[in-house]
């Protein structure tokens, strides 16, 4: 049983398009990004999972069980870190994170100690008094604290410090260690690229792509930059190669293909500095945005 | 300017459902008044009436069964629902921003937060005037089937600007709540709360001879309709005090506004 | 439902509750203090009053009320705390889950394994409590200030228990009222508008039914529905009025219950 299985997933706002027939599904244990531009559609789809809203067509399970028929047992074991966090801001962390907690069949008090620890968070101060990254902070415990076995992230770093995003990354990969699947939007591709084993691309409320890393990295281009004296760009111009360009004696150029041709061709060459790199997420990402 | 425009717009359904509901209230106010129109029974019974039944029930110049007696006896309401609406606007109008999470946006523009405080302040005013017409064309409309005489279009005229009068001061009081309050959701209970005093004390200050001091405390009786009727003017004692409240909450406004923190 | 948010709600709304209740205690023991002069003054008007038509009666309000009995100078006093408790029902009505979805706090909540269903029952029964609590506040002060300023006076005492029941009644109506309207608005964005605007309304149509004796009007105010002089005139309830009152609260909770569950909570950004 995936943990989350979604099929031909439909909303529409009115007649604003949300998302239209997205279907995907994920295992246990899995780090699954989910990313797009603005607007794609993400946040939509986190929302239908957790049921705060309600779809046009299609269907979602989770552990299962259908989100809409059965919403709050699902909950029983989902942590949700939404983008922007808003609290009751009369209240205090500690309170706040009790009256999480409080939702709960079992005894958080323990796990809230040590999340609050490692966030460095301030018990006693009240939310309208934290800035927005501690109010961050004051989320990530609390979506962490009843030990979820399932987590939504959306966005989850930003506003965070490095120190933080460091802090909060480190906790992440040692939930998913002990067997948690983790569910993660976000835009930062580099994190994404760090943590995920698959990644889903949305685009204009549509899935354009749903692969591992690996394979995603591997069945693009490679990028190539090449030093030398008095080099020619003219001496690359081969079958698979795009985007070339030639500054201060270098040239660099994208390549797609058997790449022992690039390599015969530099072997004619006194090269002085050569890289042939895999393209990072971003790069692979801007290509299905453009 | 651009900001005086933009408030206009955006409180323009809040003046329009303010405005459908006080003409309908008059139009169902002032049809029924054919029951009372001219009976002469009624009014031999007002003579006889002891004139301290009259004075406690605020009917000393009032006959009912002109137009004008009648029509000032329902003023209270309409002047109710004046107060409300500038109240509501007055604080609103500064709030906002602070709700909606604008401020970032609104208060650092090239512009003084008391250039900000005019515009805002200056389209509410628009607002209640606004309010105070649709009232006067509303009570005119609805009057035409009796007939009535020029003295009551003197009289109607002066409950306009009663009415003007009454939105000001709740208006001042709205703005200085809104500026003044850090917690902007208390601006709008404790404006609900003055409401809500003022109107009791100006019914306590009726009904007991020593407590008719408190007529000073309570807008709605600094315009009542009796004496308007009699006098044929407003009271100058009143209304410098009506200027002085309004004085006092405006200036505080623009005090306030200029020396708040302003959070999200 | 759930006792946690229950809780958290009704610790929510004390400070409110408070305010409330200290002002409706003082409202109600200073109005009945000018009882004993008002009641000598008013046997005389009510004799006159007595030859008068019924129209005029109306006009000055005094229609249906005895103002110099303890009970009928109270049901006049009744109309003004029945002002106060309206627009503090609508209040907690308007904000019960309106409040959550502007403060954009609905996303904390409603990710919790708790039901929308559970969730609107526990939020109904702490602003219900809240409600109560003043209710009950309302009942001490009337009952000292009637023992403390009747002058010896009698008074029928079930009928002054059917006035203070019949304050239960009518909150129960503006809660519902004002958060039916509330689910059906798009956005509220600020609740005192419309509490003020269903509180005072309601108010002015049953001066303006009173004055005119207008049937239909009688038919859309609770302050109607419950009349306090009615009820002190026949020592009963109006009871198809009241059964219409308890028939829309009614309704208008159902309808709520299946706006919430149904209810698209969208997105903080």
């Amino acid at each position: 049983m995936s943990v989350i299985e979604v099929a031909n997933l439909t909303k529409y706002y009115g007649k604003a398009r949300g998302i239209v027939d997205v279907s995907f599904t994920e295992e246990e244990g899995e780090i699954f990004g989910f990313i797009g531009p603005n607007g794609a559609g993400k946040s939509t789809t986190i929302r239908l999972l957790l049921s705060l809203i309600h779809p046009t067509s299609g269907s979602a399970r989770v552990f299962g069980k259908d989100v809409v028929a059965h919403g709050p047992e699902i909950r029983r074991d989902i942590g949700y870190l939404p983008s922007e966090v808003y609290y009751y801001e009369g209240m205090r962390v500690s309170d706040l994170l009790k009256y999480s907690a409080s939702f709960y069949d079992h005894d958080c008090t323990q796990r809230i100690r040590e999340l609050s620890e490692t966030m460095e968070l301030e018990m006693h101060r009240r939310i309208s008094d934290l800035s927005y990254g501690n109010k961050k902070k004051v989320g990530i415990v609390q979506g962490l604290l009843h030990s979820p076995k399932l987590l939504f992230l959306d966005e989850p770093t930003a506003g965070l410090d490095p120190l933080m995003q460091r802090r909060f990354f480190d906790l992440i990969r040692e939930e998913n260690a002990r067997g948690v699947t983790v569910f993660f939007s976000s835009h930062i591709l580099g994190e994404v690229q760090r943590l995920c084993t698959r990644v889903g691309i949305i685009r204009e409320g549509r899935i354009v792509e749903i692969s591992d890393i690996r394979t995603l990295q591997q069945n693009n281009y490679k990028k190539v930059r090449v030093t030398a004296e008095g080099l020619n760009a003219a001496a690359f111009e081969l079958p698979g190669v795009t985007n070339l360009q030639a500054e201060n004696g270098s040239v660099h150029f994208f390549f797609k293909g058997d790449i022992n041709a690039v390599l015969q061709r530099m072997a004619g060459t006194r090269v002085s500095d050569v890289t042939i790199e895999e393209p990072t997420l971003e790069e692979i990402f801007m290509h299905y945005y453009e | 300017m651009n900001i005086f425009i933009h408030e206009l717009k955006s409180n323009l359904k809040s003046l329009l459902i303010w405005g459908v509901i006080v003409v309908v209230l008059i139009v169902m106010a002032v049809s029924k008044f054919s029951a009372f129109a001219g009976d002469p029974e009624l009014l031999g019974m007002l003579d006889s009436m002891p004139p301290g039944l009259l004075e406690a029930l605020n009917m000393r110049a009032f006959n009912l069964t002109t137009l004008s007696g009648f029509y000032g006896v329902m003023f209270i309401y309409f002047g109710l629902m004046g107060a409300i609406a500038a109240a509501m606007w007055g604080s609103g109008i500064i709030s906002k921003e602070e709700r909606d999470k604008t401020v970032e946006f609104s208060l650092v523009l090239p512009v003084t937060r008391g250039r900000v405080v005019t515009a805002k302040a200056l389209a509410a005013l628009v607002n209640c005037g606004a309010f105070v017409l649709i009232t006067w064309a509303g009570s005119l409309v609805a009057v035409r089937s009796y007939n009535p005489d020029q003295a009551f279009y003197s009289f109607l005229a002066l409950e306009m600007q009663a009415m003007l009068a009454i939105e000001l001061i709740f208006l001042a009081l709205g703005l200085l709540l809104g500026c003044a309050m850090k917690q902007y959701k208390l601006s709008g209970s404790i404006a609900v709360g003055i409401i809500l005093v003022t109107y009791f004390v100006s019914i306590a200050s009726v009904m007991q001879e020593n407590l008719d001091f408190l007529k000073y405390f309570t807008p709605f009786r600094y315009f009542d309709a009796g004496e308007l009727f009699r006098n044929g003017r407003m009271d100058g004692t009143y209304l410098l005090l009506s200027a002085a409240i309004i004085v006092v909450c405006v200036v505080g406004a623009y005090m306030a506004y200029g020396r708040r923190d302003l959070y999200i | 439902m759930s006792s946690n948010i229950y809780r958290h709600e009704f610790r929510a709304r004390l400070g409110s509750v408070l305010i409330w209740s200290l002002g409706l205690a003082f409202l109600i023991v200073f109005f009945f203090s000018l009882f004993p002069v008002f009641a000598d003054q008013a046997a005389l008007m009510n004799e006159f009053l007595a030859r008068y038509p019924q129209q005029l009666r109306a006009a000055f309000g005094l229609d249906n009320m005895d103002l110099a009995s303890v009970l009928g100078f109270y049901s006049f006093i009744l109309l003004f705390a029945e002002l106060c408790l309206a627009i503090q029902a609508g209040n907690y009505g308007f904000g019960l889950v309106s409040i959550e979805e502007a403060e954009l706090t609905a996303d904390f909540l409603l990710s919790k394994p708790v039901s929308r269903t559970r969730v609107l029952t526990s939020k109904l029964l702490a602003a219900l409590t809240s409600l109560a609590v003043t209710d009950l506040v309302v009942w001490v002060s009337t009952l000292a200030a009637i023992f403390l300023f009747r002058e010896g006076r009698e008074f029928d005492r079930p009928t002054l228990l059917l006035l203070l029941v019949s304050l239960v009644i009518f909150q129960l109506f503006f809660l519902s009222v004002g958060l039916v309207i509330s689910l059906l608005v798009r956005r509220v964005r600020s609740v005192t508008p419309y509490s003020l605007g269903l509180g005072f309304g309601a108010y002015a149509l049953s001066a303006f039914s009173g004055v005119f004796g207008e049937v239909a009007l009688e038919l859309i105010t609770p302050f109607k529905h419950l009349d306090p002089a009615y009820i002190v005139r026949h020592a009963a309830y109006d009871t198809p009025l009241v059964l219409l009152n308890v028939a829309v609260t009614l309704v208008s909770l159902a309808v709520s219950y299946w706006l919430y569950v149904r209810r698209d909570i969208p997105a903080v950004s």
